[in-house]
């Protein structure tokens, strides 16, 4: 149990960030992080190293993400910003609250699959292969799914620039 | 390769998942068309920004609420991990020995701190890096 331990203190920050930016608020994200460990330790046995221990535990907390969203009513889901961190520069501090809402309007913006892609691509990392493993798709589809995602993110940061925002 | 097949592969491009030919030929392409350079710097712009935003930091409780709800259930520590530990200590302890026989017999042999053949650290280094050697040894422990 220790060892488990320790790859839920090593995962735990990576696991958490990538469910905060597809749930987009962090009482959920703490909450399906926690859940997915959970079911891994459960479900220990029966990993046949098919996959990276990382691609197969961000798996289950991706399938865990979207059988929420399938739950939850549309009107039910929260979208939080972060604080403005405290700094001795406000105003950078503000640029850099500007521009967290961007990208979170950004993400929100997209479908759960293009959103899963890009997040796992742009903050975790992860290459192709990695991603088409986490979320059980071919190579091919990710490159899909990558392309549409960054060329909706481009749609949404154009708006956002040529009103000024960014 | 026109402006269209290329930018179809921008991004692909910018995040090295192309090699060979398809690479050398976007490379080239963008060596002599400034509008697909322009595509490529708008698409970087677009990432970097994206990097530039945060996430909040995790709790400091979550390892705890994870091995507490663990214990709470009351499940025995899967049988298949148990095994999978006790081949994988097993097999460092063995690992070790020979390689220990081999560094003395060599006569190189120098002070050093003995290693813990089965520490968590280890144990944890060897789940994450050998996928297949784990599935292997759970095979085989059965």
């Amino acid at each position: 149990m220790a060892a488990f331990e320790e790859l839920v203190r090593r995962h735990q920050h990576g696991l958490f960030s990538y469910l905060y930016r597809m749930c987009r608020n962090s009482s959920d994200a703490e909450e399906l992080a926690q859940a997915a460990m959970v079911r891994a330790w459960e479900k220990l046995a029966g990993f046949r190293g098919a996959s990276s221990f990382k691609t197969w535990l961000y798996r289950i907390g991706t399938n865990l993400c979207f059988n929420l969203r399938t739950r939850r009513k549309p009107t039910e889901e929260l979208f939080e910003t972060m604080a403005a961190p405290d700094s001795a520069r406000p105003e950078q501090a503000f640029q850099q609250k500007v521009r967290e809402e961007v990208v979170q309007r950004a993400l929100a913006r997209l479908p759960a699959d293009q959103r899963a892609a890009l997040v796992l691509s742009v903050y975790q990392d992860m290459s192709y292969r990695e991603i088409a493993e986490t979320m059980g798709k071919s190579v091919r589809a990710v490159d899909s799914l990558l392309f549409r995602a960054k060329t909706n993110v481009r749609k949404a940061l154009a708006q956002d620039r040529a009103k000024g925002i960014i | 390769m026109n402006c269209g097949q290329v930018k179809r592969l921008l991004p692909p491009f910018l995040d090295g998942e192309l090699s060979g030919r398809a690479r050398d030929n976007i490379a080239s392409h963008l060596a002599s068309c400034p509008a697909c350079r322009a595509d490529l710097e708008a698409l970087k712009a677009d990432i970097d920004l994206l990097e530039q935003a945060g996430t909040p930091e995790v709790t400091s409780f979550l390892v705890t609420r994870v091995m507490a709800e663990i214990r709470e259930r009351g499940r025995p520590v899967p049988h298949g991990f148990a095994r999978l530990v006790g081949s994988l200590a097993a097999a460092l302890v063995v690992a070790v020995s020979i390689g220990a026989g081999v560094f003395f017999g060599s006569g190189l042999a120098q002070a050093s701190t003995p290693v813990a053949a089965n520490s968590t650290e280890e144990v944890v280094s060897y789940v994450e890096s050998s996928t297949t050697g784990m599935y292997s040894m759970m095979s085989g422990g059965d």
